[in-house]
């Protein structure tokens, strides 16, 4: 486990019964974890009906670490990430995020994450400035403290000259350097980083990339979401694959290539998870068939 | 007690956060304030307002002034030339008819079709040899009947002048008749009606309904606006936003629920003043009744809102279920047509729904200067709806937007 090897968690022991307490016995204090993860997981399952996006998940991850939580279109990774951020409540199952119980202490969890998701989670029609305030005031921080970090955040990212712009007139690159600094307006232990650097220029993609390493060198621990597979390969200290709702591979980015015989992660995914398209219905038709013929 | 101040305390951001939302958004904002202003203007225009009274032929009100109608003259004979001279003359004086003389019915009846006027009278041949002969006399009267409520003024508005002329024409002959010893009016109608108003001095039928009007776009701001506001939220995703930080639902409901009010009230004060400086409409009662009235209408209502729309994948099906919950609250709520002409069932459904107790708590206080023994019970009500609702919603909000 020190080595930093990936440890998917066991689900079962000896006659012992699998509750949150005896899987987690180390975090079981209520005060706070003691444990060497910040997220713990037992058979987290969530079902939409009869569709089951995540199916008995066991996955650990390290505090201080980046944990690379990969899988194609409809895999279930922002299911589970919505699960941890206590957006969604699990069918079944049980994790722990900071130690706490995601679906009995949601209050404890939220004070210790910050999400980042696909969607720019931002007023249009508010400045930046406006933005970071509102959101900054529904923590607990004293309105002088929130201002000053919101100034220091906003400096930190090179939006000072823009705060008092209307967040609606900000190019793609603005709004995402923005909606990460949203998400570390209360200093969260835990961020969840969901396709952070999707549809970014390189510039901007290099600048975000940049910041979640800063983040870890800080001590923060980062789950990032990607389809960039590069991406993962440069920053994840250890990957997961999640495929069909279930993990199907855990280990460090280089270690999975190895263990795959590549030099590069997309080979692997791939390797994992199969080609084919995941919402598509029937074979591919040769694009000779269809371009060059009108 | 501190958890129950930070909630409040966040409810209040929230709900400065969406009244900023609209105040930025202009296009939205000038529809926002234009919306209750038109409502108004058009109601207070398409219900009866009283024209000037004229003493000489009675008082008749009208909302619909100088109507066009056609006059055919079929009768040349004195008494014919005189109704006819007499029909016009009131029918101007009094705008209530624009009339315009057609030499045939065959004509007239073509103007009709063609939309330019509402109404025949013909007055036939052999009018004055009726009269003469001291039999009753007979006008006859078309009117357009594609529209039925100008069809219906028009016809009572006729039968109205040619009663004030009946009793002209009777007066004159009783008189000729037994001379000055006698009183035609005992003889032709020996009991009067006098009517006396609820409220003094001159009011209009819109004085009555405006009240109703205001509960019911407060009510319909309230219901559809917190609908939209969560829907909305959930598809930009700054709903996600809210919901992972720490902060009980309740504050997101609460805040949603202070910026509607806010929003509700002014369109509110909006119409009141409308009201007041182009309909005449006065306000008889206690103005902070009034808006406890509205308060307690919105919060009855805002949990319905929430119910019914937290599941709304999207913006687009919230609106549909709130359109879907406000047709019937409009015409079933004794706002409009009141609630004793509907069937039995229909009067429980109207009865079932909270706008029915807010305009008639507003109604009261509004015009009769009822105090809160006399709108207590609706009062009480509304409380109880919003109590209700409001409790109900908390969870519903939770589990809808964590499913």
């Amino acid at each position: 486990m020190e080595d930093g090897t990936m440890v998917m968690k066991r689900t079962e022991t000896h006659g012992v019964p699998l509750t949150t307490e005896t899987m987690f016995p180390e975090s079981s204090d209520a005060l706070g974890s003691v444990s060497d993860y910040a997220i713990e997981t037992h058979r987290l399952t969530k079902r939409f009906g009869s569709f089951t996006a995540v199916d008995h998940i066991d996955l650990s991850v390290r505090k201080g670490e980046i944990y690379g939580f990969l899988g194609p279109n409809g895999a279930g990774k922002t299911t589970a990430i919505r699960m941890f951020c206590t957006l969604l409540t699990p069918s079944s199952g049980s994790a722990k995020v900071a130690g706490y119980d995601i679906a009995h202490q949601a209050n404890e969890v939220r004070k210790r994450i910050g999400l980042v998701s696909e969607k720019l989670i931002m007023y249009p029609r508010l400045t930046a400035f406006e933005n970071l305030m509102f959101f900054g005031s529904l923590y607990e921080i004293d309105q002088n403290s929130l201002r000053e970090r919101t100034h220091e955040l906003l400096d930190m990212v090179q939006l000072t000259p823009f705060k008092d712009r209307v967040v609606g007139g900000y190019s793609s690159g603005m709004r995402q350097r923005l909606n990460v600094i949203r998400a570390l307006l209360h200093d969260p232990e835990i961020i969840f980083l969901d396709e952070p650097t999707t549809a970014l220029d390189p510039q901007s993609t290099r600048f975000v990339r940049d910041l979640v390493k800063e983040l870890k060198e800080m001590g923060h621990t980062i789950v990032l979401t990607t389809h960039i597979m590069e991406e993962a390969d440069e920053l994840s200290d250890r990957i997961s694959i999640i495929d069909h709702g279930k993990i199907i591979a855990t280990e460090r980015p280089q270690e999975l290539k190895n263990k795959y015989k590549s030099d590069n992660l997309l080979d692997v995914f791939l390797t994992l998870t199969g080609r084919e398209l995941r919402d598509s219905a029937s074979d591919r038709i040769p694009m000779r068939r269809v371009m060059g013929r009108m | 007690m501190l958890s129950e101040l930070r909630t409040f305390s966040i409810a209040l951001k929230i709900a400065r956060r969406d009244l900023l939302d609209l105040w930025r958004a202009k296009m939205l904002l000038f529809s926002f304030l234009l919306m209750p202003l038109l409502l108004m203007a058009m109601f207070g225009y398409m219900f009866p307002t009283t024209p000037k009274a004229n003493l000489a032929v009675g008082n008749m009100p009208t909302a619909y002034p100088n109507i066009p109608v056609a006059l055919v003259q079929m009768d040349r004979g004195s008494l014919a030339n005189a109704v006819a001279n007499q029909f016009v003359d009131i029918a101007q004086a009094q705008q209530l008819f624009r009339v315009s003389e057609v030499t045939s019915y065959q004509t007239a009846r073509e103007s009709i079709v063609w939309g330019t006027i509402s109404g025949i009278v013909v007055i036939p041949d052999g009018f004055t040899a009726a009269i003469t002969a001291g039999m009753q006399a007979t006008v006859q009267v078309t009117v357009d009947e594609t529209n039925p409520q100008i069809a219906a003024v028009v016809q009572s508005e006729i039968a109205a002048i040619f009663g004030v002329i009946s009793s002209s024409i009777s007066t004159t002959t009783m008189t000729n008749m037994m001379g000055n010893s006698i009183n035609p009016a005992f003889l032709l109608e020996p009991v009067s009606i006098t009517q006396v108003p609820l409220i003094s001095g001159t009011s209009t039928t819109f004085q009555f309904l405006a009240p109703g009007f205001m509960a019911l776009t407060v009510v319909f701001g309230a219901l559809s606006g917190v609908g939209f506001a969560i829907s909305r939220e959930r598809e930009q995703g700054t709903m996600d936003g809210l919901l992972v930080s720490p902060i009980t639902r309740r504050a997101v409901i609460f805040g949603k629920v202070l910026s509607q009010t806010v929003r509700g009230l002014i369109q509110a004060f909006l119409i009141l003043g409308l009201s007041m400086l182009i309909f005449g409409v006065r306000i008889y009662g206690s103005p902070l009744l009034m808006v406890l009235t509205m308060l307690l209408g919105v919060a009855s209502f805002v949990g319905v809102g929430i119910i019914l729309t937290a599941f709304a994948p999207e913006q687009e099906t919230a609106q549909m279920i709130v359109i879907l919950l406000q047709f019937p609250m409009m015409f079933l709520s004794g706002i409009i047509f009141p609630v004793t002409s509907l069937p039995g069932w229909m009067q429980w459904i109207g009865k079932a729904m909270p706008l029915y107790y807010a305009a008639d708590a507003l109604r009261k206080v509004v015009i009769l200067n009822a105090g809160l023994n006399v709108i207590g019970m609706d009062l009480m009500i509304l409380i109880a709806y919003a109590l209700i609702t409001l409790t109900a919603a908390v969870p519903v909000f939770e589990k809808a937007m964590t499913r």
